[in-house]
């Protein structure tokens, strides 16, 4: 024992003591205080989502064809965590995965960068905790070079993922109808609630068509598999997993091969229309079933490759489908295309005279080859005059003059009405509207245009907003003697009025009527189904992956026809007769009208300064002899020239093509044969 | 076995084992048990810490994942035996070897500065001999440090009581060399120590006051000193940095702080239970097995565990100051004290960096943390407390 050491190793003693109760209450304050914070680190730490993507539903056909289905691809995929970890930072690997995936470094390293301050595009603005896809259309090869070397490629995998894939049955494109999908936005990411946003920000959402319009139905339910990772980022086991759920199966009316034969007679009919050298380009069709309001058929010309939009579209691609000197092909003109209907509105101008009692059925009127209204001559179509004729044959020989006459008594009248301080009564417009016509059909589809039925009040209110400032500015701006300065100063001043020509234009479906092809099918299925105007449905039915009905879309009633029954009758008959003698007789001729029962209406709307750039119309229903038609086909071809020479004849090839005309088999059979 | 023995030994006419054995007085009974037992279960734990922390990383190498338990099994039997014969040669012979372990120990930490001293992790700290063995002399140079500042202060001093002017300067020129060729290695976290064991044993020594101060000083301005003039690697600089703001980069130097944080704080009271902590199978920590295996008793074992560890470095601590307290002569008590120093600086400085209140330095946790020349070292150094111990009048 030494004593003396005692006191000099107290300091020791303090020191010693004071040091582990140091590391005491800190242990404490870090296991004991702090342990939940810690927790949770250690959980984020070591514990991924995966969001596992529950698969989207199909799109069928009415007979169960697959229009869109999903398949398997092999997507190449990087983890960011991983790479970073590597002693390079990854620049190894990324090297060697661009050798294997043929791309250059320089790519791979900014899609595998994260969107920021000095991020060069394209890069990944998704979460830094999510796999980053690098190559979404990956073959086997080049999956089993990765896979077979995983320990050259950490942090980088192959995952099997499910794209679109469109199988065309019956050759059935139907691009605009179906619509593509496309990542989600960082938009449409801002919007859900943030604790969601990671999960979301690998979704693909619909961007047009059904794709979009049916999302909701189609898009599968995300599943989230926790897994627990190493300080590598390797996966050492699944924590837990919420399974993912596929997405509803959307069958529709369509008929694949109603469809295909639609699309080829748009293409042929520009091509015919071309070889004439009338100057079309575009052109559209829709097929409805008249009794139900369903689409059968829907196409717009030109059409592109759905399968450009898989994986997400290119630039060069995107820049293709949305060219102007291309026509924008990705625009859906059968609902988005607004063109005046010209004849095909007669029905319309009919419907509204006779039920107004202005005119009838038993009349008898005078279709001279011109008829001057105020200080302006209205021509009949290329003059003809056809001396006096009753109603029914006006509609099948599409006489504008007689037109004109009731325009000018309904124009007149509302003139009176005014100057008596009452409101015009506009009885032609007011049919047009009852007919669907001036307002979106409510179609589910996205983006349709809703067409333009003017009257007084909504010309005034286009002058106000659009017409006077300009012609306004320009009656300033343009040299005296510009011919235009005259016309600017007019519009200028007097643009507003709603003249007799404008109601004279209107009853023949000229000037500034617009309707889209939709509409004028929906409102010529009124007019043949008995008066129900629909609101047309492309979407039938909703099927759980099971197989069961989840859902049954029928098409809403948007009004009923204030048309009576007879002078519904009145009008189908005569438009019966226009394939028979009228101005489609042409198009029809050796048609087998008496086994297949069809009727229509040409158009000729004038769309510019010449006959060029007229917009052929056909409007036409068909059915069995002696029952309620069961279709109508709506063809509109922008500078295809008259009516009865381009829209007429794709029409008739759709019927030929539906009911089987000739050698062709029918695309619906049994149609004709179940009546009798 | 005994009654034979009892027997032999009657039969010779002396006093019979067992009573030798219990005599007050007996090696046995001043032989310091406490001290081996908690030192061989702090041990036995390190060895089923460092299995833990090696099993995962062998399964993905597709190695033995017994293989550093095993060679951590070997490495505390051969520390034991070195530890036995210091014990048991006594602190005479422990005089006598003292001037040619300080030679050695020189020798070794000049050897490393050459071209045959390995680096690893940064420090220019190993030499390889071939065979998987290594030596890190710097570990040795603890051992030398402590006997040679023992034998100077308690053998050669001229004043009977305290060390004077002169033995202070002789005992820092002693200490000085090995010291600056750790530095140059560079081995922060051993010449920390060194500086720790020089102060804690003048100040045992009684040392003049001003010359502990001056040293206290001396010491803090060296470290502003070598910060300021860059002599600092950028990865102590670095370190250093994390220590000082861990969240500055958690990815990057500031990883191993927050992951050795994170999974210590994630153990709670009791742990995941051994081999069940997610963070130490997922392999977040880096050195765990060596540097931060204490990481791993803060996950699997909890606040219990971690408590429980840290108490039996406090007892081995308690049973080296007793030592000290009790050594016959002043060499036995500056040994005894030394090695306390040593232990506890060691101890402080890997816990805290651990749990993040000291900055991060390469040193290994006496007795738990993997390693071989450390493992001799630290028991080694039990031996020579329990040589102080039965040189001890009861």
């Amino acid at each position: 024992m030494s004593p003396r050491y005692g006191a000099r190793l107290g300091v020791l003693r303090v020191a010693v003591v004071v040091m582990l109760g140091v590391l005491l209450g800190r242990l404490w304050y870090l296991q004991i205080s702090g342990q939940g914070a810690y927790q949770e680190a250690a959980i984020a730490n070591s514990v991924r989502q995966v969001v596992v993507p529950g698969e989207r539903g199909r799109i069928l056909d009415a007979a169960g064809r697959p229009l869109v289905a999903n398949r398997s691809a092999l997507v190449v995929t990087v983890d960011r965590i991983a790479l970073q970890r590597q002693p390079d930072s990854g620049r190894a690997v990324l090297r060697r995965l661009a050798r294997v995936l043929h791309v250059r470094y320089d790519e791979l390293r900014r899609r595998t960068t994260l969107c920021g301050p000095g991020a060069e595009p394209p890069c990944w603005n998704g979460s830094p905790y999510q796999p980053i896809p690098v190559a979404e259309r990956a073959d086997a090869a080049v999956a089993l070079a990765i896979e077979e070397r995983a320990e050259d490629f950490p942090g980088v995998s192959v995952e099997v993922s499910s794209v679109r894939d469109y199988p065309r049955p019956a050759g059935a494109l139907a691009a605009h109808l179906l619509g593509y999908v496309a990542p989600i936005s960082s938009a449409e990411l801002a919007r859900l609630p943030r604790a969601r946003q990671d999960l979301r920000r690998n979704d693909v959402v619909g961007r047009a068509g059904l794709e979009q319009s049916y999302q909701p139905v189609l898009a599968g339910r995300d599943g989230v598999r926790r897994v627990a990772v190493d300080a590598v980022g390797a996966v050492t086991g699944t924590v837990d997993e919420t399974p993912p759920s596929p997405g509803d199966d959307l069958v529709t009316s369509i008929d694949a091969r109603v469809q295909r034969v639609l699309e080829d007679a748009l293409g042929r009919g520009i091509g015919k229309a071309r070889a004439r050298g009338e100057p079309a380009t575009t052109a559209a069709g829709v097929v409805l079933d008249a009794r139900t309001g369903h689409v059968v058929a829907m196409a717009s010309y030109p059409a592109y490759r759905p399968e450009v939009f898989v994986g997400g579209i290119s630039t060069v691609d995107y820049r293709a489908v949305t060219d102007p000197a291309a026509d924008v092909p990705l625009l859906n003109r059968a609902v988005q295309g607004e063109y005046a209907p010209g004849s095909s509105f007669k029905p319309i101008s009919v419907s509204g005279v006779v039920t107004e009692g202005t005119a009838s059925f038993d009349g008898r009127y005078s279709c001279p080859g011109s008829v001057t209204l105020g200080d302006r001559v209205f021509r009949n179509f290329e003059g003809t005059a056809l001396g006096t004729l009753d109603l029914h044959t006006a509609l099948v020989k599409s006489c504008d003059t007689v037109f004109y006459g009731f325009a000018q008594h309904d124009w007149y009248a509302d003139e009176a009405r005014i100057r008596h301080g009452d409101q015009p009564a506009e009885a032609a417009q007011r049919m047009a509207r009852a007919y669907g016509l001036g307002s979106d059909t409510g179609v589910d589809l996205p983006a349709e245009s809703s067409g333009q039925i003017d009257d007084r009040a909504s010309k005034l209110e286009r002058w106000q907003r659009y017409l006077r400032p300009n012609a306004c500015a320009g009656a300033k701006r343009r040299a005296v003697g510009d011919p235009l300065r005259r016309l600017d100063r007019e519009n200028c001043v007097d643009g507003w009025r709603f003249r007799l020509g404008d109601q004279a234009n209107f009853d023949i479906g000229q000037g500034t009527v617009l309707v889209t092809p939709l509409q004028l099918a929906a409102a010529y299925a009124a007019l043949v189904n008995g008066g129900t105007v629909y609101s047309p449905r492309v979407g039938k039915t909703v099927m759980a992956p099971d197989g069961h009905v989840v859902r049954r879309l029928s098409c809403p009633v948007r009004g009923r026809l204030p048309v009576p029954a007879q002078v519904r009758k009145d009008i189908v008959s005569a438009l019966y007769d226009v394939p028979r003698w009228g101005t489609a007789a042409g198009a029809f001729a050796g048609f087998p009208l008496d086994r297949i029962h069809v009727g229509g209406k040409t158009g000729t709307a004038q769309a510019g300064i010449d006959a060029k750039h007229d917009t052929s119309w056909f409007a036409s229903f068909a059915g069995r002899p002696g029952e309620q038609p069961q279709f109508v086909t709506v063809v509109a071809i922008p500078k295809g020239g008259q009516g009865a020479r381009a829209a007429a004849p794709a029409v008739r090839a759709v019927w030929a093509g539906i009911y089987g005309v000739g050698k062709q088999r029918a695309a619906i059979p049994r149609l004709l044969r179940r009546s009798q | 076995m005994s009654t034979l023995a009892d027997g032999l030994l009657a039969v010779s006419g002396r006093q019979s084992l067992r009573q030798r054995t219990l005599e007050r007085d007996s090696a046995v009974r001043r032989f310091d048990w406490l001290l081996l037992g908690s030192a061989l279960v702090l041990c036995a734990v390190g060895a089923l810490l460092i299995w833990s922390a090696t099993r995962g990383a062998a399964a993905v190498r597709g190695t033995s994942p017994t293989a550093y338990l095993r060679r951590d099994v070997v490495n505390i039997g051969v520390g034991a035996l070195l530890g036995a014969v210091v014990a048991l040669a006594g602190s005479r012979a422990l005089r006598r070897v003292a001037p040619w372990v300080y030679a050695l120990a020189c020798l070794g930490l000049v050897v490393v500065l050459t071209p045959l001293g390995s680096t690893i992790n940064g420090s220019h700290s190993w030499i390889v001999l071939g065979g998987g063995v290594e030596v890190q002399p710097a570990e040795i140079a603890k051992v030398a440090l402590v006997l040679g500042m023992a034998l100077l202060l308690g053998e050669w001093r001229a004043t009977p009581d305290r060390p004077g002017h002169l033995e202070v300067i002789v005992v820092l020129l002693l200490a000085g060399l090995p010291l600056g060729l750790v530095l140059l290695q560079p081995d922060l976290g051993t010449s920390l120590v060194f500086i720790f064991v020089v102060i804690g044993v003048l100040v045992v020594s009684g040392a003049p006051r001003r010359w502990v101060a001056g040293l206290v000083l001396a010491g803090a301005i060296g470290c502003v000193g070598v910060a300021q003039l860059h002599l600092l690697q950028d990865y102590q600089i670095q370190r250093f940095t994390a220590f000082v703001h861990p969240g500055a980069d958690p990815r990057g130097f500031g990883y191993n702080a927050t992951q050795a944080r994170i999974t210590v704080g994630s153990g709670g009271v009791f742990g995941t239970g051994l081999f069940q902590g997610p963070q130490t199978n997922g392999r977040f920590v880096p050195e765990q097995r060596t540097d931060f295996i204490f990481t791993v008793a803060g996950e699997e074992l909890g606040f219990a565990g971690g408590a429980t560890i840290i108490l039996l470095l406090g007892l081995v601590l308690w049973r080296g100051l007793r030592i000290a307290a009790r050594a016959p002569d002043p060499f036995g008590a500056m040994v005894a004290a030394g090695v306390v120093c040593w232990f506890a600086f060691q101890t402080f400085e890997n816990i805290g960096m651990t749990v993040g209140i000291m900055p991060i330095t390469g040193l290994p946790l006496p007795f738990l943390s993997y390693g071989g020349s450390a493992m001799f070292a630290n028991l080694v150094a039990v031996g020579m407390l329990e040589s102080v111990a039965l040189s001890s009048p009861r």
